[in-house]
């Protein structure tokens, strides 16, 4: 029943907030909303804490690695949620571009994410992961300008193919369970398949077929170069709250769907075939993420490849293996989407400020937006991997990791990169923040609200290079306990 | 093996036939409303095909799939892609980056390579080669339709081929997923075809045209 009402709560939710004609009314009903489910994500991590499962009937299930990903998106939901209230009053109004359809979608997303996390079922993963690019595609071209219509094609159609391939890949997964004797109506269950595993040894081949198509499906999801062609274009063409939720949610998402097929996988076949694939994705995300970050022109475009770096550094993380890798990768992730939660909205104030989000454009910010500069310092700080930031604590991690185990080529491909990083970000922000205030900005003020998302986001990831709170490490520990 | 399922097996491995011939008339197509009659045809010989397999093996659920396949890919996506078109009163031609004639020269390579690449899994999965070649040329085709056809349409069309193909793929090796499964794949088909549609009327209304490959504002 618990789990039901996580679903339950965003779906009749979404329904709620199309019904409410005044704009007022629609965001009051979207804050309750959001407040009741983010109590209910809670309440069931709670549960699962000292429950281990919970199952509610065949086709939901939740467990240690579930509770892990379901805090992160609760916690964001709720600030980019609380952001939006402030971001919203500005939208021109339109067909499917009103408060209500804008909060009406932002449930459905968050309705078909949470689905994703508590599919007990490989064939339920793909269609909820499937279901999230459908329900998002009309947040990316919400503002319907040239940019943001082109963008919402090319996502919708990119990442409709790139999906596609994974169903292909969770089929092979389904002919190999199904040829080493699991009955064909549970051959799909993470239950089953994780039981079974050990003896896939004479399919094999199809296994490692599975993971390549899975592999390159759900990591055109994550953005993995040379699938990642959608996401720039998504970020930077979506309202900055969406753009948020894109990077923050959605790329962890499909980061989720690949640990549980590659949990598998490296039980069936060990994990040697499955991890060099996500090193080689990794280290060429990482790589050309970075170099393309000197060039950018737009903060939003910025943001976006830096997020594809991020996902890059996580697949590596997983990719070295052993329970400190995977710890570090779960970790980063988490850090990482606060970061880019934060960034966004810094992008977001930027764009309502100055009109635009072309970086040559924007100078003298120091003086004239001193808190949103200073959240962009701390965000970029945070988002290079500098101490004492919650990413910096991860990134160091992993560094170990692949040192520990010999893999110095990674090691350095990483450590050369975020140089390149740190460069291109200092490069960039040097000109916005200093010089003489050129155009001066329309809004001078952060909103309350806006004030204290940012403030919680730059807390936790100070908090968070300090010292990890136990609770947190006991989370993420449940959440290895699945994968290994 | 009974003589039913002999007939069946010998039914199925000659309908990939057909399968081959839509895959060549839809590379010599040149109007939009001949690729979807084509993409109707051709599932409707995969919803005889679940029909021929939930005949041989009794099964209540090869039923229920065939009549989704029926509802949704032969009536319901066809009829909402004939609408669109309509609606759209826009020029009908495909735009193809390659001639007619290179094109179905370039889909008979594909079919070749599916045969040469489906050779090995056939023989170990005791699956017949010619259905599981069927599948892989549709997957092809379906990606080669969508990089080499211009018009946003033929990109959804391309996609539903490349779909079509990995259903004949899971027919073909495991005789389909599980119901459930199958009937939500089915719904996120038909949400994905609306919600491409409504986004092929933004781009005609933004653009003034159809021709997606002049949407490259976006680039680095």
């Amino acid at each position: 029943m618990s789990l039901l009402v996580l679903l339950l709560i965003p779906s009749l939710g979404a329904m709620l907030v199309l019904g409410c004609k005044q704009p007022r009314h629609a965001t009051r009903a979207a804050l309750l909303i959001g407040a009741l489910e983010v109590t209910a994500i809670v309440h069931a991590v709670w549960r699962i804490r000292s429950a281990g499962i919970l199952q509610t009937g065949r086709y939901l299930r939740a467990d240690g690695l579930t509770a892990f990903f379901l805090i992160n998106i609760g916690f964001i939901f709720g600030l980019v949620l609380v952001y939006s209230v402030g971001y919203l009053h500005h939208i021109p109004a339109g067909r499917f571009s009103s408060p209500r359809w804008f909060y009406s979608l932002f449930f459905l997303f968050l309705f078909t994410m949470i689905a994703v996390y508590l599919s007990a079922n490989l064939g339920m993963l793909w269609i909820c992961v499937e279901a999230t690019t459908l329900a998002s595609a009309l947040l990316v071209g919400f503002y319907n300008t040239e940019g943001a219509v082109e963008a919402g094609w090319k996502y919708l159609i990119v990442c409709t193919v790139g999906i596609a391939f994974a169903l292909f890949g969770t089929i092979a997964l389904y002919l190999a369970a199904v040829k080493s004797g699991v009955s064909p109506q549970s051959a799909l269950d993470w239950d089953a398949l994780m039981t079974a595993a050990p003896t896939f040894g004479p399919v094999r081949d199809l296994v490692k077929l599975s993971f390549v198509f899975v592999a390159v499906g759900y990591g055109t999801k994550i953005g993995f170069v040379p699938m990642h062609s959608w996401l720039p274009d998504a970020h930077a063409e979506a309202p900055s709250p969406v753009s948020a939720l894109l990077s923050a949610v959605l790329l962890n998402c499909a980061m989720y769907a690949l640990l549980r097929f590659d949990a598998i996988t490296s039980r069936a076949i060990g994990s040697g075939f499955s991890h060099t694939l996500l090193l080689i994705f990794g280290g060429l995300s990482v790589t050309v993420a970075a170099l393309l970050m000197i060039v950018q022109k737009d903060l939003k475009r910025l943001l976006a490849y830096s997020s594809i770096e991020h996902m890059g550094i996580v697949a590596i993380g997983v990719g070295l293996g052993g329970t400190l890798g995977l710890f570090a990768a779960l970790l980063h992730a988490f850090n990482h989407s606060v970061a880019k939660t934060l960034m966004f909205f810094v992008a977001g104030d930027v764009r309502e400020s100055f009109g635009t989000l072309r970086m040559k454009g924007i100078h003298g910010m120091a003086r004239s937006l001193p808190w949103t500069s200073a959240s962009l310092v701390l965000g970029s700080l945070a988002i290079v991997g500098m101490p004492p930031f919650g990413l910096f604590i991860s990134e160091f991690m992993i560094l170990t990791t692949a040192f520990n185990s010999s893999r110095y080529g990674i090691a350095i491909l990483v450590l050369v990169s975020l140089s390149v990083v740190f460069g291109a970000l200092l490069h960039h922000f040097q000109h916005m923040l200093g010089g003489k205030p050129g155009n001066a900005p329309t809004k001078l003020k952060l909103l309350p609200s806006e004030f204290a998302v940012m403030g919680i986001c730059s807390v936790f990831l100070i908090v968070f290079g300090m010292r990890i709170p136990g609770v947190f490490a006991n989370l993420v520990q449940r959440a290895l306990a699945v994968l290994q | 093996m009974g003589m039913i399922e002999l007939a069946v097996a010998k039914a199925l491995a000659s309908s990939a036939v057909f399968l081959f011939v839509t895959v060549l008339m839809m590379a010599s197509a040149k109007r939009i409303s001949a690729c979807i009659i084509l993409f109707g045809a051709q599932s409707a010989v995969m919803a005889a095909q679940v029909l021929a397999i939930a005949y041989a093996r009794h099964s209540i659920e090869a039923y229920a799939v065939a009549t989704l396949v029926i509802a949704v890919k032969v009536v319901a996506i066809p009829f909402a892609l004939f609408r669109i078109v309509k609606e759209l009163k826009a020029p009908q031609d495909v735009t193809a980056s390659t001639t007619a004639t290179q094109s179905v020269f370039i889909m008979a390579g594909l079919i070749l390579l599916s045969f040469f690449a489906v050779a090995p899994y056939a023989k170990t999965l005791r699956v017949d080669e010619d259905m599981l070649a069927a599948a892989i040329a549709l997957l092809l085709t379906g990606a080669f339709l969508m990089v080499s056809r211009k018009k946003a349409l033929m990109q959804v069309i391309g996609l539903l081929v490349l779909e079509n193909g990995i259903f004949l793929a899971a027919l073909t090796t495991t005789f389909g997923m599980p119901l459930v499964i199958e009937i939500g794949i089915f719904f996120d088909l038909l949400m994905g075809v609306f919600l491409m549609g409504l986004f092929v009327f933004r781009i005609r209304d933004t653009f003034d045209h159809l021709d997606v490959s002049k949407l490259r504002r976006l680039r680095g």
